[in-house]
């Protein structure tokens, strides 16, 4: 992000703001946010599960985390869709989001001290494009699939409309010319860490927590969710 | 990718330097004469000159010869940096910029024209209630997906093609810098993704769109835009012009767009220049279409939208637009919505 300042033009106050104090509020609230959603959900603890086991619940747990994340059980006609809108969503999402970079950059000066080695400019373009791509898809089909309408509210919409904005903007910034779009991408980046903890974007660190929540109960019950 | 502009700029200065002396270098090796004074004595020799200017200050050949050798390649790989058809190119982009601009004004104002005489096309025999299944969930995935990319990369290749002019009156040249960047990342990006995003708007709507005689009767009828009815199938003479129009500029853009922005592929400067009038080109005939299609789909006509977004549409205004389409699906009309959707999404239609 400070490669602004190689471009020679002026940091505008607005990035300054955004990279300096919002940055270190949305860091703090994303930080001690999502720890607390976390340690809140573990402290809730799990029922007293009376039923007899008939197998272990940790290995129903940990194949449930497996299985749910490829397709099986002969739905794959009906998941198709999803299945590879998603992975093409988060993976590329993932590889832009740690491997890209600028970012790279940013969480070695920034945050972690250390970096690695990042990702060549093109592959970053070609994460983005399916990431974007998979975002897209699964968005469209959001709206225009008649019982996923029905089941989405605002969460669902603001969640992933965020998400598009911070990758929309940081498209934006591709040429690090201008500080002033930096300054934009980091303000979107900034609003996006303050939602995430009280937010279904929290899901990044719960889908295991609930996957192996499921696949245990079950598992216990001889059963393979 | 520019990562660093001053950089960027001081490595072109230095190449350029590089070049042009190899130029030099490179006028003088294939003309032996060069090495010799203006009266054809050699100077090098450290012999008297009596008065005359040293060096070769007319040069040993002709302008029009060596830049007959820069232009056929002669001068070894120079031919990118210094080619004369970058002059060619910019006579035709001034004009397809005075001209398209013109052409996206007339099309804005004809539909403004329209809209403020005869209003919103309505329903006339009002909503039933009763829907009719009319686009499937993969046809309407697909037209949405290629209707976002249409929106970012019409936005952003406007702001590149007349940002100069329209935009730095507003934002001034600093705020307009910023947005010409912005644009040029955002359609580099986007770009490839309209070449799938069009192969599959080519796939989910083929059927259907095939131009049959009685289009001709739909056009003497101007369409149903002048208060005659105009009968027509499940699409319209205006909507399969529009359906090859959008494919064929579509295509274009394509190639044209991926010669642009993949270098790698190793296309030449001038092949580059070509697909960039092309481009421009099939962008603005593309455009001036799809803003007639998006005012039709959108505040045109009552009732249309909801076929692309809900899947169904009324069957009052199936009746009034698409008459041989609904008698052929009349007893599929119901009034059970979520029924008539989730047999859309399923694509019965
Ligand atoms: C962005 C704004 C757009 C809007 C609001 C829009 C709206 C609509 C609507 C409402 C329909 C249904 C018409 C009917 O029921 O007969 C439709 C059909 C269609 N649209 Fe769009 N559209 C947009 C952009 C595009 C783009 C960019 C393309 C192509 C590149 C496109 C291609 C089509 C095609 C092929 C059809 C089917 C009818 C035909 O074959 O012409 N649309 N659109």
């Amino acid at each position: 992000m400070n490669d602004a300042n190689q471009s020679g033009h002026a940091i505008p106050w607005f990035t300054d703001f955004a990279e300096g104090p919002l940055w270190y509020v949305a860091a703090t609230v994303f930080v001690f946010g999502v720890l607390w959603r976390i340690v809140g959900l573990l402290a809730l603890g799990r029922g007293e599960d009376k039923s007899v086991p008939k197998q272990s619940g940790m290995a129903g747990g940990i194949k449930a985390i497996l299985l749910h994340s490829v397709p099986h059980g002969g739905f794959f006609t009906h998941t198709a869709f999803h299945v590879i809108a998603g992975y093409m969503f988060h993976i590329g999402l993932f590889a832009l989001l740690f491997f890209a970079a600028p970012h790279v950059d940013f969480l070695r000066e920034r945050v972690l001290g250390f970096g690695w080695t990042p990702l060549p400019d093109w592959a970053f373009i070609v994460a983005a494009q399916i990431s974007f791509a998979g975002l897209i898809l699964l968005w469209v089909r959001r709206v225009a699939d008649p019982v996923i309408r029905r089941l989405k509210d605002a969460h669902d919409y603001i969640g992933s409309g965020l998400t598009f904005l911070v990758m929309l903007t940081g498209c934006f910034a591709l040429q690090e010319s201008r500080p002033v779009l930096a300054g934009i991408h980091m303000f979107t980046v900034d609003i996006w860490l303050i939602y995430f903890p009280f937010s279904r974007l929290m899901h990044a660190f719960t889908f295991l927590f609930s996957r192996y929540y499921t696949g245990a109960f079950y598992g216990r019950r001889g059963v393979t969710p | 990718m520019v990562r660093n502009t001053g950089i960027a700029v001081l490595c072109r200065a230095v190449f350029v330097c590089f070049v042009f002396s190899l130029l030099t270098v490179f006028s003088i090796d294939v003309n032996p004469a060069s090495a010799q004074s203006p009266a054809g004595r050699d100077v090098s020799q450290g012999e008297s000159l009596n008065g005359a200017v040293p060096g070769n200050t007319t040069g040993g050949v002709s302008d029009s010869e060596f830049w007959r050798q820069v232009r056929s390649g002669a001068a070894g790989g120079l031919v990118p940096l210094v080619q004369s058809q970058g002059d060619e190119w910019s006579r035709w982009r001034g004009p397809l910029q005075t001209y398209g601009g013109w052409i996206l004004a007339v099309v804005v104002g004809i539909i403004l024209i329209y809209f403020a005489i005869r209003g919103r096309m309505r329903i006339e025999g009002g909503r039933t209630g009763m829907v009719i299944p009319r686009f499937s969930l993969t046809q309407r995935v697909a037209h949405w997906v290629i209707a976002i990319l249409f929106v970012i990369l019409g936005l952003s290749g406007l702001a590149i093609m007349f940002g100069r002019f329209v935009l730095i009156p507003v934002f001034g040249k600093d705020g307009f810098a910023a947005i010409a960047s912005l644009s040029l990342q955002a359609h580099n990006l986007f770009g490839p993704l309209f070449v799938p995003a069009v192969i599959a708007l080519f796939i989910t709507f083929l059927r259907g769109n095939g131009f049959k005689m009685h289009d001709l009767k739909w056009i003497m009828k101007g369409g149903g835009f002048f208060g005659v009815h105009a009968s027509s199938e499940k699409y319209n003479f205006g909507e399969k012009s529009w359906f090859w129009w959008a494919i064929l500029t579509g295509i274009a853009l394509s190639v044209t767009g991926l010669i642009m922005v993949l270098p790698g592929l190793g296309f030449e400067r001038g092949t580059m220049q070509i697909a960039n009038v092309i481009h421009t080109a099939a962008a603005i005939l593309f455009m001036a279409v799809g803003i007639g299609h998006m005012y039709v789909g959108t505040i045109g006509i009552e009732g249309a939208l909801e076929g692309m977004t809900r899947g169904t549409v009324d069957v009052n205004w199936a009746k009034e637009h698409h008459d041989m389409w609904y008698e052929q699906h009349a007893d599929e009309a119901t009034p059970d919505v979520a029924a008539a959707e989730a047999q859309a999404a399923d694509g019965k239609v």
